[in-house]
């Protein structure tokens, strides 16, 4: 069901943001070569929650667009957090990856739909996109490292 | 998406909240409050008796010249410790509003988070209050003015905001030193119990704050008692008229804020996306029962291409809000928070075809997200070719109706407005900034929305009203509430 009102995306984001940090858990047990890059990236999972609802909870008013103000497709961010009993490691990273790149293309449409919302939603959207990117980097660090 | 947590497992016996003590009522006249989407009973409300509310006056009165000497900084303190504790149970408040109102979950957030705003404007009484002076207006004679709490406030509280319009009025009222008696609707009293175990918790002084729960009879002993000095009201025109006639015959002060109809102007310069989320909330957030919502929306001009297109993408859009139970994240529109409400506003449906308004979206059967009995919902409607004085276009109607009528220019649009009984709320959407300034300076409207569709003032600015839809001097809200709720004693000072 396509998700319109604020609470639905809060809650959405929480999802992949709860979703993903399982994900890196538990690559940190099974590339224990890198687990504190992956521990740290589950932590900031968390981290990035309580920022956005922090904006959220902090702006939300019933005088602005709240339950009109999105127009998202769950299905497009689905996230594929399994990987196989014998993917490599490059396997993985790159499945992390692809994590990243649907987790920010979410924060960044929803940063974009939410701009009629107060100023703190769609800021505190971008701000996890951005620092999702430099995620990226440090994946792609450890993909050329490995190779 | 699943169904948030309901905080209320079972139906609850409410008490009143007297002298710092909750009591139970000795009245025989029980109300059930149901949720309005699940029609499950929520929680058994009393009829207080005339002994109780007595109880409740007297309680106040006694506190008072305590809580008046308490310094500023003391009763500002109460709030701050208020407001922390709004801020910890924020989740459960909001749920709490959605069970026994039926508005979405986003809307009650928005409603816990307007009320603590309230409660936060009111810490700044040690400033706010402060009054003026002035020295040697004669040779050795300075002025002053100080402003003085004046003693028991009293709020007759409405359905449609339960948590938040009482809040209004009662952080001001407090921190200025007076004492005070919310009196609940009947309808969803349950967010004010939660509120007031808050200000019990938050260490008001016992009397300071109380809670009776009751009706009409119960409001009639508040308007005319001598020991309350000063009377908020928040409700339909002819009830509020009754109040302001009631409050002035026993020379009380008195805040009316009534019944609206508000007209929202289209330009045919808007950005129609923008606009047309922004009309969806005005419109049908709620489900049409605020003072601030949408009823008329007037699209200006002679360019039928526009008008065409503006109004299919309009009538699209609202076609697809998801109407259930709030507390699914995914429901854009709740339920009306009770049957009649719903059987009036099918009945402005039926006065509007007859009237020969043309129904271009039919509500009254009402299409649920969620397996939910229909008893109280009703979903968006649109009228198309109605004109400002057909009944549907001139009454407060106070459900999800949206009655769309063409002006041909904008002299005619601010002519239909200023024609209106009602002058709460009106916005228009342009790009032209001379247009804006236009409604803005010649609508006779107490709150203008230039391309907002919901024109709720911030606890720092008064929440206005002109003609039928306040009755009164002073409003709710910001700097007015703080001279609302003192006197002005003024000094003439000089020593030999």
């Amino acid at each position: 069901m396509i998700i319109n009102t604020c609470s639905g995306a809060m809650s959405f984001a929480k999802e992949l943001e709860n979703e993903s940090a399982k994900f890196y858990q538990n690559l940190s047990e099974r590339f224990t070569k890198d687990k504190d890059v992956f521990l740290s990236f589950a932590k900031e999972n968390g981290e990035y929650i309580t920022q956005i609802e922090r904006a959220y909870y902090g702006v939300i008013s019933d005088a602005l667009e709240g339950c009109f103000a999105f127009n998202i497709n769950p299905q497009e961010y689905g996230l594929k957090t399994d990987f196989a009993e014998k993917a490599s490691y490059s396997e993985a990273l790159g499945r992390a990856l692809e994590i990243e790149e649907k987790i920010i293309k979410f924060y960044s449409d929803a940063a974009e739909q939410s701009k009629s919302l107060m100023a703190d939603v769609p800021r505190a959207f971008k701000i996890v996109a951005k620092k999702r990117s430099n995620r990226q980097s440090t994946l792609k660090a450890l993909l050329d490292k490995k190779d | 998406m699943a169904i948030l947590e309901e905080p209320i497992k079972e139906a609850m016996e409410l008490k009143n909240y007297i002298n710092g003590e909750w009591v139970e009522s000795k009245s025989k006249q029980i109300l059930d409050v149901v949720n309005p989407a699940t029609q499950k009973l929520l929680a058994r409300v009393p009829m207080s008796t005339k002994e109780e509310v007595l109880d409740a006056i007297n309680a106040a009165k006694e506190a008072f010249p305590e809580w008046r000497r308490t310094t500023p900084l003391a009763r500002v303190r109460c709030l701050f410790r208020l407001k922390e504790l709004m801020e910890k149970n924020f989740e459960p408040l909001s749920r709490v509003q959605t069970m026994e109102h039926g508005k979405t979950i986003d809307e009650s957030r928005g409603e816990t988070r307007r009320g603590i705003e309230m409660v936060e404007v009111g810490t700044g009484i040690p400033s706010l209050m402060m009054g003026y002076n002035l020295e040697d207006i004669a040779a050795g004679i300075d002025e002053y003015v100080i402003y003085q709490p004046l003693g028991v406030f009293a709020h007759i509280a409405p359905f449609n905001f339960p948590f938040m319009v009482p809040l209004w009025y009662s952080p001001f009222a407090l921190a200025t030193g007076n004492t005070f008696i919310v009196k609940p609707s009947p309808r969803d009293p349950i967010s004010q119990v939660k509120l007031a175990e808050l200000f019990d918790e938050a260490g008001f002084p016992p009397g300071v704050y109380n809670l009776i729960h009751g009706g009409a009879e119960a409001a009639q002993i508040l308007m005319e008692h001598p020991d309350i000095k000063g009377i908020t009201f928040v409700g339909s025109t002819s009830i509020g008229r009754e109040v302001y006639k009631k409050c002035g015959e026993t020379c009380k002060r008195s805040a009316v804020q009534v019944s609206a109809k508000n007209f929202l102007l289209v330009m045919p310069d808007v950005d129609i996306n923008a606009t047309i989320a922004a009309l969806l909330t005005s419109f049908f957030g709620n489900a049409g029962q605020r003072c601030l919502s949408g009823a008329n929306l007037v699209m200006v001009g002679k360019d039928d291409g526009f008008y065409k297109k503006f109004l299919n993408t309009f009538v699209e859009a609202t076609s697809k809000i998801k109407v259930g139970y709030g507390l699914d994240e995914t429901i854009q529109m709740g339920p009306m928070q009770s049957v009649d409400g719903k059987e009036r506003t099918k009945k402005y449906i039926e006065i509007g075809i007859k009237e020969k308004g043309k129904l271009i979206l039919d509500g009254r059967k009402p299409t649920i997200v969620g397996n939910y009995p229909d008893t109280c919902f009703i979903n968006p409607t649109v009228f198309e070719n109605v004109t400002p004085d057909m009944t549907i276009g001139r009454e407060e109607i106070f459900g999800p109706v949206a009655s769309v009528m063409r002006a041909k220019d904008l002299d005619e649009a601010i002519q239909w407005i200023n024609n209106s009984n009602y002058g709460n709320a009106a916005s228009i959407f342009t790009s032209n900034g001379k247009a804006a300034r236009e409604v803005q300076y010649r609508v006779e409207c107490g709150n203008i929305g230039i391309n907002i569709g919901i024109v709720a003032p911030m606890a720092f600015f008064p929440f206005s009203g002109m003609k039928d839809s306040f009755f009164g001097v002073l409003h709710g809200q910001g700097k007015d509430a703080i001279r609302f709720f003192t006197e002005t004693k003024v000094v003439v000072q000089r020593w030999f």
